[in-house]
C-alpha cells in the first residue's frame, strides 16, 4: 500500500499541479441524457490525480437536492427527457445548466427523431456550453473554472 | 414454421452457440445467428406470418433480449415467449416490465435512471428482504438513439459514423466489426498490414478499457488510493491514443475498406516505450492490491455465476473466462492479427467478482505483449482487397474489452438495408442481473463495476 501511496504523491509532485485559490466552490450534478459514454469517460478522469477537479471546490454531488450546477452529456433521447427534467425541478435556486459535449450542443447529432428529443437547450435553458467530441478533462476543468471565476454570486 | 426451431436446435446440438437475433426487412423476417468454435457464422431465417413467429428463448434463453428488442422495434409476438416483456419500449407501468415478488417483508428499492456518480443512465429495481437481493430487475434503453435505424438507407461508409456514436469505450471494437460486416458483403479481404494496424488499435481500446475497470473495482470497494493509480495510468493510455491517432478514444482510425493509423519509426518506438512504462506501474499497482488484504476480502464469493450458467445465458469475454471457459473471438479472428493467440483464464475461475478482475490484469500483461510485437516495425496506411466473393449479408464478429461484439449488415449496392450491433455489453447485460441475486444490496455496485458493462451500445 505504500509504495501505492508513494507512486501517487511522486505523480503528485512531477505534475506541479496549482494550488486552489479561489476559495469559492461548486457542486455539480451530471445528468447522462443520452450520450457515447465518451463525455463520462473524460468527465470521470478530471477527478484523477493529472488533474484533480476537487482541489478547486469542483465536486460531483449524489443529489440534485445539493447541486448549483445541472452538467448534462448527450443529446436527449425521449427515454430520458422526463428524469432530466425532475433532475433540474428538484435543484435549489440559484442553478445553472451547463451542456457538456458536441451531442449536447447539438452539433451532428445521430438518431432518429422519434427517438432523440434534440440538444439540451431544447429542455431547459443552457448556461454554460463546453464542446468536444469528447471535450479532454483538461477543457472539462478549464470550463467549469470559468463558471466559478465569471460568477460573483450565482444570483 | 416449426423447421425453424428444429433448425435452431440442431445448431445448438452440433455445439453452435447463439450469437444474436434481428428482425429485418421491416419485420418480414427473422434472422438467428450461431458461431461455431472455430469461429465460423450461421444465419438461421425464418419468415413472419402475420406478425408472429415462434420463440426459442426455452432453446437459448441467451435469445431473451434480441427477442423482446425486435418485439418492440417491429411490433412482432414470439411465440412461446411468456411473459414477452418491454425492453425498448418505457410505456406504461412497472408491472410491465418487472418481475413481481410478493412476501413477508419483502419491498422494492429504484435506483436511477439517473445514478449518484458519473455514470450513464439506466434504472435498477431491486426486490430485496433486508439487505439481501431477491430478484434484480435492469431497465436500459434509456439512451436508445435508434442508431441502427437512422444509419439504415445511407451508404455503407456512411454507417461507420453511427456505429462509432453508439459508444466511446468501444468505438474501435464496434468500428471494426462494422468494416469485417461489411468487407465481407463485399468481398474484401484486408491485407496484413491492414490486420496489423487493426489489432494495434483494438489492443490500444483494451489497455485503455482494462486499466479503467481496475480503477472502477477499486472505487467499488472504496479504495481510493487503487481507483486514483489506475486512473491515473487510463489518463496515459488515452493520452498515448491521442499521440498515435490525434484521438483520445482513437475515433477515425477505422474505416470502411481500409484504416487511417499511419506511424512512423519514431512513432512506434515512443510507442513502445510508453506502453513498457505503463505495464511495469501497472504491474506494481497490482501487486500492491494482491497484498492488500481489506482490498482481497471483498471479492471472492460475491456476484457468482457459474460455468453453467454463463452459457445459458449467453455470457461472453471477461465474465465467461472467469467462469472457467476459455473463449476469446481473438484466437478464431482470421481477419486481424492474431496468430496463435490463445485466451487466458484466471487460475480460480469461480464466475465471482474476483475471477472477473483478475482477466483484466491478465489480458493486460497479454495485450502489452502484443503491441510490442505488433509496434515492431512502422506503421503503412493500408487497404483491404477484392476478392470477389461478396454477398448480401456481412457479419463481422470481433472482441471487445467487455466480450465478444457481433455486426450484421444486409446492403442493397452500397446502400444498408438492415444494420445490427450486438455488443459485449448487450449480451452481458442480463448476466450481471442474474448475478446480483442472493447477494447484498450493498455489493452490487462492486458486481456492477465488475463487469464494468457500457450502457450506450447497449441502447444504441
Amino acid at each position: 500500500m505504500l509504495t501505492m501511496l508513494k507512486d501517487l504523491r511522486r505523480l503528485r509532485r512531477e505534475e506541479g499541479l496549482a494550488r486552489p485559490h479561489r476559495g469559492r466552490s461548486l457542486a455539480i450534478r451530471h445528468v447522462d441524457a443520452g450520450s457515447c459514454n465518451g463525455c463520462e469517460h473524460e468527465l470521470t478522469l478530471a477527478s484523477s490525480p493529472y488533474y484533480d477537479l476537487q482541489r478547486f471546490g469542483l465536486g460531483i454531488v449524489a443529489s440534485p437536492r445539493h447541486a448549483d450546477v445541472l452538467l448534462v452529456t448527450g443529446a436527449v433521447t425521449s427515454n430520458m427527457r422526463d428524469a432530466l427534467l425532475v433532475a433540474y425541478n428538484a435543484m435549489p435556486e440559484p442553478r445553472r445548466v451547463a451542456a457538456l459535449g458536441d451531442c449536447a450542443l447539438g452539433c451532428n447529432l445521430l438518431g432518429t427523431g422519434a427517438d432523440l428529443v434534440g440538444p439540451v437547450e431544447a429542455v431547459l435553458p443552457v448556461d454554460l456550453r463546453i464542446p468536444g467530441c469528447p471535450p479532454a478533462p483538461d477543457a472539462i476543468a478549464e470550463a467549469l473554472l470559468r463558471l466559478i471565476d465569471s460568477t460573483d454570486t450565482l444570483g | 414454421m416449426t423447421d425453424y426451431r428444429e433448425r435452431v436446435a440442431a445448431a445448438l446440438e452440433g455445439g453452435l452457440r447463439f450469437a444474436g437475433l434481428h428482425a429485418s426487412a421491416g419485420g418480414a423476417v427473422v434472422r438467428a445467428l450461431f458461431v461455431a468454435p472455430d469461429g465460423s457464422l450461421r444465419l438461421e431465417d425464418i419468415a413472419v406470418e402475420r406478425g408472429a413467429i415462434p420463440s426459442i428463448v426455452d432453446l437459448a434463453p441467451a435469445a431473451a433480449w434480441d427477442e423482446r428488442e425486435a418485439a418492440d422495434l417491429y411490433g412482432l409476438v414470439f411465440t412461446g415467449h411468456e411473459p414477452l416483456r418491454p425492453l425498448v419500449d418505457h410505456g406504461g407501468g412497472n408491472d410491465r416490465w418487472t418481475v413481481r415478488v410478493a412476501g413477508a417483508d419483502t419491498y422494492e428499492i429504484a435506483v436511477g435512471p439517473i445514478h449518484a456518480g458519473v455514470i450513464e443512465s439506466g434504472h435498477f429495481r431491486f426486490h430485496v428482504v433486508g439487505d439481501r437481493i431477491l430478484q434484480l430487475d435492469a431497465r436500459l434503453f434509456y439512451k436508445h438513439r435508434g442508431l441502427e435505424r437512422a444509419a439504415e438507407g445511407g451508404s455503407l461508409e456512411e454507417g461507420a459514423a453511427y456505429v462509432a456514436r453508439a459508444c466511446a469505450a468501444c468505438a474501435v471494437t464496434n468500428g471494426v466489426a462494422y468494416a469485417h460486416a461489411c468487407e465481407d458483403a463485399l468481398g474484401l479481404e484486408p491485407t496484413a498490414e491492414l490486420a496489423r494496424a487493426r489489432t494495434i488499435l483494438l489492443e490500444l481500446e483494451r489497455t485503455w478499457s482494462h486499466l479503467n475497470d481496475i480503477a472502477a473495482v477499486c472505487a467499488g470497494v472504496g479504495l481510493a488510493a487503487g481507483n486514483n493509480l489506475f486512473a491515473a495510468l487510463t489518463e496515459r493510455a488515452r493520452r498515448l491514443n491521442r499521440e498515435l491517432t490525434g484521438h483520445r478514444f482513437l475515433f477515425g482510425s477505422v474505416s470502411v475498406g481500409g484504416s487511417a493509423l499511419e506511424l512512423g519509426r519514431d512513432d512506434v518506438e515512443a510507442a513502445r516505450a510508453e506502453l513498457d512504462e505503463l505495464r511495469r506501474r501497472a504491474a506494481s499497482g497490482w501487486r500492491e492490491l494482491a497484498f492488500n488484504s481489506s482490498f482481497q476480502d471483498r471479492l471472492p464469493d460475491v456476484g457468482v455465476v457459474t460455468a453453467e450458467d454463463a452459457d445459458r445465458l449467453g455470457a461472453v469475454g471477461p465474465a465467461a473466462r472467469a467462469a472457467g471457459r476459455a473463449e476469446d473471438v481473438r484466437s478464431v479472428s482470421p481477419r486481424l492479427a492474431y496468430d496463435g493467440f490463445e485466451p487466458v483464464v484466471p487460475e480460480r475461475p469461480a464466475g465471482d467478482v474476483q475471477a472477473r478482475l483478475d482477466p483484466r490484469a491478465l489480458e493486460l500483461w497479454q495485450s502489452f505483449e502484443l503491441l510490442d510485437g505488433l509496434l515492431a516495425r512502422p506503421v503503412a496506411l493500408a487497404a483491404a482487397t477484392p476478392t470477389g466473393r461478396g454477398r448480401e449479408i456481412g457479419v463481422g464478429r470481433v472482441e471487445s474489452p467487455r466480450g465478444a461484439t457481433c455486426c450484421v449488415v444486409e446492403r442493397d449496392g452500397d446502400r444498408i438495408e438492415r444494420l445490427r450491433l450486438r455488443t459485449g455489453s448487450y449480451a452481458n447485460w442480463p448476466v450481471v442481473a442474474f448475478a446480483a441475486a442472493d447477494n447484498l444490496l450493498p455489493d452490487f455496485p462492486l458486481i456492477n463495476k465488475s463487469f464494468e458493462l457500457c450502457y450506450a451500445c447497449a441502447d444504441r
